[in-house]
């Protein structure tokens, strides 16, 4: 994810649920795997110690995530909790038909983008296609090789 | 070339397994190999209808006799003349009881030693299964117990074996232990496909049960019987319409197996079939992945097209369309998980390209097990579908496909796939395989793919 002077978009509830895991993982998982570092050195030879390198990889992996969450947080900007509204608009539920199929998410920003939780980024092809857009009208998306129609269904 | 009816694996470094779950695999690898010898009392690869019927009895005459006596094509016996010369079916579990003995106590063996309660009773079920014929009771338990860390499969499963009436199951068994973090991936895959709800032509057929579709990928043990000779890279259980409907499925990637079909089939495939310079804008770690993910869709899409009477109607054809609709729906449902930005373009192409390359792995199994053939004969229809949309061309190699035309294509191939499963004749069936289902496509490009053969 590039970072640039643009706000990154956040619900209320994507901007807690971030700042509830920054906390975790200044307070509680960084000195773990500080702790855990530094046992692993007990074991002696560092170049054949599994546990020292497992434990500065996941360091690697949390101090990135940790820079990660520091400059969003430093640049974000809340989107007001969603009324039902008669357009698309971040944090909205949509229904819609893609092709024969039919999809039921929410758009969120960039970095509360969860699809496996039905969660969906405002930046993917199909968030940019159907903000602003009102239950029953359709729009044609093409992002190589993909050329779908998508209709909305129902906004909730 | 006649592969072993038993291989093994070796076990991966690092596979978290107790002392007491060694010695549960231990005693369950044994009963997986004592399950060989059955199976190749069943098989005979000289005979389409292997030893299953009586070497002298025609098609006809199997079909009459069946009229009076339905255990005649029982997936679970075996058919043989009686004293008078009449057909008489003969259950498998007593067929076989002496060597079925052996494989059941070693299963109670294993039950014996296992400290997880359900698995344990799990390994009961199955053993007793396998003595008493009550195969459907052993796949309820096990579509209905947690996904535990051993997978152990036995009994009568496949039908690929019986060519003339695709209904007598082979022996088969596998040992596998679960790969946490591919399972994980393959699960998340699972959850964005069968989150969409799709249109469907007669939903008054069409099997339902999205919400009990289980995948787990496994590092492997053993393969014994069927599988150790047809080697699949993933399965698909159970076999039963309406079982699966009730209970479920649960698919199965086998580690070990994909890597070796990636690394000697499919990847040298993709080198030598397509164009240098569009080869070299694809690494072998994008193609893997994408190989890797053709698997998951095959199998997740299974379900999602199963219509009750779709293999009554299609009867021979039904394997073929079966299998090949599940891999066409696999690529097509990748298009929304695109649009979602799930996946990246290349990662799409990386699938197509791969689902090609698949193509003439099978083409490559069939010249060495002819059981294969209607996965063959699928992944044909489909190249023969793309030629002539103009997706793909042919010149010494697909030189270049067109993967918006190629995309197209594939959706309009499902579309016609699936009508034919869900309300398709017999006649519609026999017809799209005459029209598309010529392996010649296959046997044009033998020359460049001469030293993988």
């Amino acid at each position: 994810m590039a970072f640039s002077s643009k706000k990154i978009i956040l619900t209320k509830e994507g901007f807690a649920n971030l700042q509830r895991e920054y906390q975790e993982l200044i307070n509680q998982k960084r000195p773990a795997v500080i702790n855990r570092i530094s046992r692993a050195r007990e074991f002696g030879d560092l170049s054949e110690n599994s546990e020292y390198d497992a434990a500065k990889e996941e360091q690697t992996l949390l101090e990135v995530r940790i820079t990660q969450l520091e400059q969003v947080l430093k640049n974000f900007q809340i989107v007001q909790d969603v009324q039902k509204t008669d357009i698309v608009v971040i944090g909205s539920t949509v229904v819609v038909e893609i092709n024969d199929e039919i999809h039921e998410f929410s758009l969120v920003g960039s970095m509360e983008a969860n699809p496996a939780a039905k969660k969906i980024s405002n930046e993917s092809p199909v968030g940019k296609a159907l903000l602003g857009l009102k239950a029953g009208e359709s729009v044609e998306v093409a992002i190589s090789p993909v050329k779908s129609r998508i209709k909305v269904l129902e906004i909730k | 070339m006649t592969r072993p009816a038993v291989v093994h694996f070796p076990l991966k470094k690092g596979t978290p397994l107790a002392a007491s779950e060694k010695k549960v695999t231990e005693k369950l690898t044994k009963a997986a190999e004592a399950i060989a010898p059955i199976y190749e009392k069943q098989v005979n690869a000289l005979d389409s209808q292997a030893n299953f019927y009586p070497a002298d009895a025609t098609k006809d005459e199997i079909q009459q006799a069946a009229k009076s006596n339905s255990k005649i094509l029982s997936p679970y016996t075996m058919v043989e003349r009686d004293l008078k010369g009449r057909l008489t079916a003969i259950p498998y579990h007593i067929k076989f009881r002496d060597e079925l003995l052996k494989v059941a106590s070693l299963i109670e063996d294993a039950a014996k030693i296992s400290d997880n309660f359900e698995f344990s009773k799990r390994l009961k079920v199955q053993a007793n299964a396998l003595m008493e014929g009550k195969y459907e009771t052993s796949d309820i338990y096990w579509l209905s117990m947690k996904p535990y860390k051993i997978n152990f499969v036995i009994g009568p499963i496949e039908r690929y074996e019986d060519r003339l009436f695709f209904t007598k199951c082979a022996y088969q068994s596998w040992l596998g232990v679960m790969d946490k973090k591919q399972t994980e991936d393959a699960i998340l895959f699972r959850d964005f496909i069968v989150s969409s709800r799709r249109k469907v032509l007669v939903p008054s057929e069409k099997v339902e049960f999205m919400d009990k579709i289980q995948i787990r990928v496994d590092d492997m043990l053993v393969f014994s019987g069927l599988i150790a000779r047809f080697m699949f890279t993933s399965s698909n259980l159970p076999n039963d319409v309406n079982l699966m409907e009730k209970y479920g499925s649960e698919a199965t990637i086998f580690n070990q197996s994909f890597n070796n079909k990636f690394n000697k089939r499919r990847y040298p495939i993709f080198l030598a079939v397509f164009e240098e310079n569009f080869k070299n804008s694809y690494p072998r770690s994008l193609l893997r992945q994408g190989s890797l993910r053709n698997s998951y869709l095959h199998e997740i899409s299974h379900p999602l097209l199963r219509y009750k009477d779709a293999e009554k109607r299609l009867q021979e054809y039904f394997p073929i369309f079966d299998e090949i609709s599940a891999s066409v729906l696999g690529v097509k449902a990748c298009g929304s998980l695109l649009l979602k930005d799930i996946i990246s373009q290349k990662e799409l192409e990386a699938i197509m390209v791969m689902f090609i390359a698949l193509a003439f792995c099978w083409w490559m199994q069939y010249l060495d097990e002819s059981g294969v053939i209607h996965y063959a004969q699928g992944f044909a229809m489909a190249l023969n579908f793309f030629l002539e949309s103009g997706a793909i061309r042919e010149s010494k190699g697909f030189s270049w496909p067109n993967f918006a035309k190629l995309f197209v294509s594939i959706d309009q191939l499902d579309s016609s796939l699936e009508r034919i499963l869900s309300v398709g004749t017999y006649e519609d069936a026999k017809k799209f395989t005459e029209q598309y289902g010529s392996l010649e496509i296959f046997e044009r490009f033998r020359p460049i793919l001469k030293n993988l053969i």
